[in-house]
């Protein structure tokens, strides 16, 4: 069987760089792909959309419908993760046992379920499978993430003139908490922003998009066509054009870092939200 | 606002679903009202973006205002518009039947169900609408990847068997990506209508012929084309009965609508079957799915597996009609887009209702159930019937075409296929109901004989059933209106 498999890769990756010969040449500046439309995009992306960045005006406006249902892939992404592996009911085989780690001797204890701890200062939580608390590992990732948040707030508002955008900027965002929760542990993340706050703004980062063409759709014109929202954005059609790209990324931004944060969740521990990495 | 139709197609039930999904955090209750309301809009755009097509031809939308190829444009002509009422309606239809075997299964988890639900049916309105062929990608990423989430929640083996179908089903979606890929680089266009203006000047390239194998072969994947099957009947048969209602009579259908879309608008016929010369090959192999299709349904001993390989063996129906190259052969795969879409959707609610009521599938638990639940095997018997090819029914008609389709092209082997397969149907559906009809086995030696008191479906799951069991004779006897006034415009007239 494996032979057969081998077989027909091979086969098929020949067939496909057979079919590669009749390609242009690499960087030929008469290929098709470099004639057709990109030169419509190079003159006149400045002039349509008034952003700088023909990338984004690509993805966010020429062909921003794409875009919006790959945020949309995203976000199923993280919401079947969540419906696969959620147990919000556990099974009766399994009981809960909790750690608590005394923190002046050291000593850890383990907590059955249906008993508690005597309320004391002196026991922490702890998962199972606990290190020693890294003092440099916590104290630089704390003293990193605001700068990497900063960051990834500058990716997202900066798309239009740089290499960047809500995708990349949220990535950076969701790498910043995934890192706290990771050097910390999953439960601090969770007192910040709780699960259903991160499920909540997944779908309001699509809604924030899609909501956006949807507007454009009520005041009269195509989905997605920004220039309707002049009025509202009180600018001139064609600003209306780069400031819309700018809310769509920041909506793209919201629910890439959300999903990044969900799917780190329920992958880490589970679907048991008790413990992570 | 008729002429938003193309936009609130899609554009609803994605928004709906990102509500749904908050409202599942919200308020469970508000979960259900929000997904028939969005996809009530979608089947009403649907219904009127057909009659608009009736009235006035192609009807074009610009995303964003911006023209092909630059932007994206929805195109609809006679092909979608016949497909998107039947996407739509079979989803609305199904969602409104499965709701209480969805909240007897997933209590906890009302809200990410019916969210990926309306998704999933918004990425594939979104397949069957677009007019550009990466949009086609991403709208296919979207209904495959809530696929497998719906799917992969079910019995115990469930998630293997949608982890299988998760690695072919990405393979496929990677090929038609490769293609279109493949056709960028040589036409510098995404638009379909715009490729294929460009594309004759290029027939003899070997990159697009390249782009067409791996474009077919990656929607065959997705269809479960005979060689390529091996993925659906586990998949199909492990889910939870409201995701098969849903996946079992669309994905496939959908798929086969975009190797016809492929085949006559982006690559058109004359490329298709003047220029290459392989339509006999593939029709042979369609002769093999539904042989082989048949065969190992009649192997099965359980009701669900058998429908899920008679899907099999009818898409072998469907790739064989549109591959005999002729007018009959492709009016008949069109019109066994719709019969099949809904016929399937009709035994596979009855198996729904079955679930529900027996808790199981399984041939040995089925007696007496033409006692306990008459209307839910009457929806039965019409289903099964259209399937086999009786007439009146809507069945009938498409293997009528199918087969005048196969005489007109002298491929006899199809011809014989057909009526093997109807043989087949005949077997499998009789010794269901056959089975159906005894008694359970008593303990009691005959104390009373009539403790089989009915017990039927509740009836928001047995409305929807009789609905679409009537909606089978009715499309059934109005074949002649759909052929005539849709079909025949959906095929180009260069195919004779």
């Amino acid at each position: 069987m494996k032979i057969i498999g081998l077989i027909i890769s091979v086969l098929t990756g020949a067939m496909l760089v057979y079919a590669a010969a009749d390609f242009p040449a690499w960087s030929d500046p008469s290929s098709p792909a470099s004639t057709y439309l990109s030169p419509h995009f190079i003159e006149k992306t400045m002039e349509e959309t008034s952003v700088p960045n023909i990338v984004t005006a690509v993805l966010a406006d020429y062909r921003s419908f794409d875009t919006m249902f790959e945020t949309a892939v995203i976000f199923s992404a993280g919401l079947v993760c969540f419906f696969l592996l959620r147990t919000t009911r556990r099974k009766e085989s399994e009981t809960e046992t909790t750690h608590y780690r005394h923190t002046l001797t050291g000593v850890t204890i383990q907590i059955k379920e249906g008993h508690t701890l005597p309320p004391s200062d002196e026991f922490e939580r702890i998962d199972s499978l606990w290190t020693p608390s890294g003092l440099i590992i916590k104290t630089s990732c704390r003293l990193l993430v605001p700068f990497i948040q900063l960051f990834g707030l500058y990716v997202i508002a900066h798309g239009h003139y740089s290499p960047g955008g809500g995708f990349q900027g949220g990535v950076i965002l969701g790498a910043s908490i995934i890192m706290l929760a990771i050097s910390y542990d999953l439960r601090t993340i969770i007192e910040r922003i709780s699960e259903k706050m991160v499920a909540v703004l997944c779908a309001v980062g699509v809604l924030i998009f899609s909501g956006t063409g949807a507007l454009c759709l009520l005041l009269g014109v195509n989905f997605l066509d920004y220039n309707a929202l002049a009025p509202i954005l009180l600018v001139d059609p064609l600003t209306a054009r780069s400031h819309a790209i700018l809310i769509v990324e920041i909506g793209v931004g919201v629910a890439v870092m959300t999903t990044m944060i969900w799917l780190y969740c329920n992958l880490s521990s589970a679907g048991k939200y008790n413990q992570g990495l | 606002m008729s002429q938003q139709y193309p936009a609130l197609l899609v554009v609803v039930p994605l928004l709906s679903a990102m509500i749904i999904s908050i409202a599942g955090w919200v308020n469970k209750r508000w979960c259900f009202p929000i997904a028939v309301a969005a996809l009530g809009v979608a089947a009403c755009s649907s219904v009127g973006l057909l009659l608009q097509v009736l009235d006035q031809g192609k009807v074009i939308y610009l995303m964003g205002g911006w023209p092909p190829p630059m932007g994206i444009a929805y195109y609809i002509d006679h092909l979608n518009g016949l497909v998107l009422p039947v996407v739509s309606i079979v989803a609305l239809l199904n969602l409104i039947a499965a709701k209480k075997s969805i909240e007897q299964q997933f209590p906890d988890k009302i809200g990410p169900f019916y969210s990926l639900y309306v998704l999933m049916v918004a990425g594939l309105l979104g397949i069957v609408a677009t007019g550009d062929a990466f949009n086609l990608y991403v709208l296919l990423e979207i209904a495959a990847l809530t696929g497998y989430g719906l799917l992969a929640m079910g019995e115990e083996r469930a998630p293997l068997a949608t982890l299988n179908y998760l690695y072919m089903g990405t393979i496929g979606a990677c090929f038609y990506l490769l293609g279109v890929g493949y056709l960028y680089i040589v036409t510098g266009s995404l638009n379909m209508v715009d490729i294929a203006g460009i594309l004759p000047d290029l027939y003899q390239s070997k990159a697009v012929l390249a782009a067409f194998i791996i474009c077919m072969v990656g929607v065959w994947l997705k269809m479960a084309f005979f060689p390529l099957h091996a993925w659906l009947p586990n998949a199909y048969t492990y889910a939870s009965s409201a995701a098969t209602g849903l996946i079992a009579p669309l994905v496939t259908k959908v798929m086969i609508y975009v190797m016809i879309r492929l085949m006559l608008t982006v690559f058109t016929p004359a490329f298709v079957f003047s220029f290459l010369n392989v339509s006999d090959a593939i029709v042979w192999l369609a002769v093999i799915a539904i042989v082989t299709g048949g065969v190992l349904a009649l192997a099965e001993r359980d009701l669900k597996k058998m429908l899920a390989y008679i899907i099999v063996a009818e898409v072998g129906y469907m790739v064989g009609g549109a591959w005999l190259g002729n007018r009959d052969g492709m009016t008949g795969a069109i019109l066994h887009i719709v019969n099949d879409a809904l016929m399937t959707l009709c035994v596979f609610l009855v198996v729904g209702n079955i679930v529900y009521k027996v808790k199981s599938y399984a041939f040995e638990n089925l007696q007496g159930l033409f006692r306990k639940m008459p209307f839910t095997m009457g929806a039965f018997v019409i289903g099964a019937m259209s399937i086999i090819g009786v007439p009146p029914t809507c069945g009938f008609f498409s293997k009528w075409y199918l087969i005048t389709g196969a005489i007109a092209a002298g491929h006899y082997a199809f011809m014989a296929a057909l009526l093997f397969s109807s043989l087949v149907s005949v077997v499998l559906f009789f010794r269901v109901f056959e089975i159906c009809f005894h008694e359970p086995f008593s303990d009691n030696h005959g104390h009373d004989h009539h403790s089989e008191a009915m017990d039927e479906a509740p009836l928001s799951m047995l409305v929807p059933l009789l609905i679409v069991a009537a909606t089978l004779i009715v499309v059934g006897l109005y074949t002649g209106v759909i052929v005539n006034q849709i079909i025949q415009f959906a095929i180009p007239a260069s195919l004779v």
